[in-house]
């Protein structure tokens, strides 16, 4: 009897729909369906809404053009050959093309600067916005989350009382708000920093390399974006990570904690700080999307040459494969970022398992 | 009797609130033998678990202790005033010599580190290795009913309610403390896991010999396990002595309307007598007797004049003006 049995659930395990269920179930599997769908639910949505855009690129450059004194005619001869794009191809026959072309990992050329490919230019675009962009981020997080702690620790304090009105004021304003007033309170009126020698990614005229002056540049230009990203997200991680302590701090397992006689460093990083940051990590992926959206007009204020930066340069020209390959860089990004966040997750918190049983 | 390992006399704390003090714990004295248990009865909101704070000092910051001496003796004889330890010699003191089993345990595992974490964090706080405390905790597991190897593994999430609570109860023995504090430490489960936990609990004591405290709405737990009952009301002991004279021969009236209110101890009565209102307000109580506006034996005096302190066959302590008629009556009840 005992014999039957294991050998038929044996068997069972092995059957084609035992293990198509398992994988279909796994989280791998998971995660890969949904993020294929979103991703193409972003690049679908955003092949037609970019096309709603007034204008095409040959109708700008024919606009240019005869601002610049040329006749309709010349303008209209000079653009066609410029540029390899055909507007009066349909729609549904361009998404076509550029589906087939994406499935074969080619994003296409750019429209207005023909001969460069779009992953060339995303290529030489996207270190940048990652340098700034990871780099704030990274930085307003932990720093949100110390001073949070520490706000919520010593609550009702002077600290407390600052921080958290300052807070409160940051998190309201928006990121570009930030790059206003950086450039016209310590730029321009303050004169803290020359604004045309901060434009640029890197001084161009410091020879490229694993040099320490090559570094410094980096970071120098890095400067004012990361500064921008970190004033405009951080009262808000400063916030949630005060309100999520005190939350904490009234456990049970806090005072059981202290009552069994564990150091106060110990209470305050295994017992307070791993509670209290769980639901700031679930915020995170979402805060990736916004502050890479933010990043567009901030790159571009800040004359950084970061996606952002190009992908306005794109909008500005109506150069609708730049402008697909960008937006699908960031909804890839975003899609990545949800997935780590998950991970990390489950790695801080036991209770989140990321197998369904 | 054998030796007195706690001492509290005269204790009285308060919590400061918006409207005033709230006198939580009010001239409480009582003493703790060694293998004793002692179980507090009495309503919700009588400051049992603020006496049971006070004792450890493991109180919110808003709380004063306002008087008193906690006198604890060591096993070597030493003797000390907890009230007077420094902050260090607390964190010390605590969980070695007294440790708890807190109320609302279900929460009081931290939901993110393995069991295993928090008896090593134990351990450590006072000096084990972690080899021993491994020892320590496999060997009490196993005393508690529970399977060492896997519980000891397991993220709190992984056990169930009533194993939780065992491995609470394993944790509080960890150091070998003298006295352990367990405030309703079988509320939260179901009345199989209950009988379980007690049962457990009976076993440990025989073996390891310490002193309990224990806390309960329950009547019939507190009869079953306790050798001595306090009856508290208002932030005061109102009537203390062993277990068979205070259910029997109870002299207060509120012990006598708590057993009426009881299911399993209301000897021989009909019906189950709730007590009429709820306890006062403890920043402003009621004048003489604080039970007076809800005792259906209260007269004029329990009114304006504050029942004494009689002491009787030598341990049963007892402050009602009319102790006399609680006796009787109960007197009655049993014989009839
Ligand atoms: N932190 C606090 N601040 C102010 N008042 C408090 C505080 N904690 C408890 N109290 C008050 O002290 C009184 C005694 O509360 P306590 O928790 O000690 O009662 P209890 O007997 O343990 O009740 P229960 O059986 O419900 O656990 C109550 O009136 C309660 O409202
Ligand atoms: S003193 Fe009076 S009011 Fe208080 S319990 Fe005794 S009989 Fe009741
Ligand atoms: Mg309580």
């Amino acid at each position: 009897m005992a014999a039957i049995s294991t050998a038929s659930s044996q068997k069972d395990t092995h059957s084609f729909f035992a293990r198509l269920k398992r994988v279909t179930k796994s989280y791998t599997f998971r995660v890969v369906i949904q993020g294929i769908v979103t991703i193409w639910l972003a690049t679908t949505f955003t092949f037609f809404l970019i096309r709603l855009l007034p204008g095409n690129p040959i109708s700008i450059k024919i606009d240019q053009l005869m601002q610049q004194g040329y006749t309709l005619e010349e303008a209209e001869n000079q653009a066609a050959t410029l540029y390899d794009f055909n507007p009066d191809q349909p729609v549904l026959e361009q998404y076509i093309v550029y589906l087939g072309k994406l499935l074969r990992g080619d994003l296409g050329e750019s429209i207005t600067s023909a001969g460069t490919s779009v992953s060339q230019q995303i290529l030489r675009f996207l270190p940048w916005t990652l340098i700034s962009v990871g780099t704030g981020l990274f930085i307003s997080f932990s720093l949100g989350m110390l001073l949070g702690i520490m706000i919520a620790y010593w609550r009702g304090g002077l600290l407390d009382n600052v921080v958290t009105a300052l807070a409160s004021v940051l998190s309201g304003i928006p990121d570009y708000v930030f790059a206003i007033l950086i450039i016209l309170v310590a730029g321009v009126q303050l004169q803290l920093f020359n604004v045309g020698e901060m434009r640029g990614g890197v001084n161009p005229n410091i020879e490229a390399g694993f040099t320490l002056e090559y570094i410094a540049s980096i970071i120098k230009h890095a400067f004012l974006p990361i500064t921008t990203y970190v004033l405009a997200t951080i009262g808000v991680w400063t916030l949630s990570m005060k309100s999520s302590t005190i939350a904490t701090l009234g456990e049970d397992y806090i005072n059981v904690a202290k009552a069994r006689g564990l150091s106060e460093w110990r209470i305050l990083t295994a017992y307070v700080g791993r509670n209290a940051m769980l639901p700031l990590v679930t915020r995170l992926a979402i805060s990736i999307g916004f502050v890479l959206s933010g990043s567009v007009i901030v790159e571009r204020y800040f004359e950084y040459p970061g996606l952002g930066f190009q992908l306005a340069r794109a909008v500005g020209s109506r150069d609708y494969t730049t402008m697909q390959g960008i937006f699908l860089v960031i909804t890839v990004a975003v899609v990545v970022s949800n997935i780590l966040a998950d991970l990390m997750l489950s790695w801080l918190d036991p209770r989140v398992t990321l197998e369904e049983k | 009797m054998s030796n007195v390992v706690l001492s509290v006399k005269n204790l009285s704390m308060s919590y400061l609130a918006a409207r005033g003090r709230v006198r939580a714990v009010n001239n409480v004295s009582f003493d703790l033998h060694a293998g004793e248990t002692l179980a507090i009865i009495g309503e919700s909101g009588c400051g049992k678990s603020s006496l049971n704070l006070t004792l450890i000092r493991q109180l919110p910051t808003s709380a004063k202790i306002e008087s008193g001496q906690l006198l604890y003796t060591k096993r070597d004889g030493q003797q000390l005033d907890i009230l007077q330890l420094s902050k260090k010699g607390l964190q010390k003191f605590l969980w070695s010599e007294i440790s708890m089993v807190f109320q609302g345990a279900l929460n009081a595992l931290n939901p993110v580190i393995r069991i295993s974490d928090m008896v090593y964090d134990t351990g450590k706080a006072h000096g084990l290795s972690k080899a021993e405390s491994r020892k320590q905790a496999l060997d009490l597991f196993e005393k508690v009913r529970l399977d060492p190897m896997r519980v000891f593994r397991a993220y709190p999430h992984e056990l169930s309610g009533g194993m939780r609570q065992r491995v609470l109860l394993a944790l509080a023995l960890l150091l070998r403390p003298q006295v352990v504090i367990m405030d309703e430490p079988t509320t939260a489960v179901d009345i199989l896991t209950q009988r379980s936990i007690l049962e457990v609990l009976k076993e440990l004591r025989r073996e390891l010999n310490f002193s309990i405290l224990f806390i309960s709405h329950d009547l019939a737990i507190a009869a079953e396990i306790a050798d001595t009952i306090a009856t508290m009301y208002a932030g005061e002991i109102v009537e203390i002595g062993p277990v068979y004279e205070v259910f029997y021969h109870p002299r207060h009236a509120y012990t006598l309307s708590l057993l009426d209110a009881a299911p399993r101890l209301s000897v021989g009565a009909e019906e189950l007598h709730s007590i009429p209102g709820s306890p006062p307000d403890l920043i402003e109580p009621p004048a003489g007797c604080k039970f007076h506006e809800r005792c259906r034996l209260a007269t004029d005096i329990c009114a304006h004049t504050v029942p004494p302190i009689e002491i009787f066959n030598g341990n049963h302590r007892v402050s009602c003006h009319h102790h006399q008629i609680v006796r009787k009556e109960r007197e009655e009840v049993i014989q009839s």
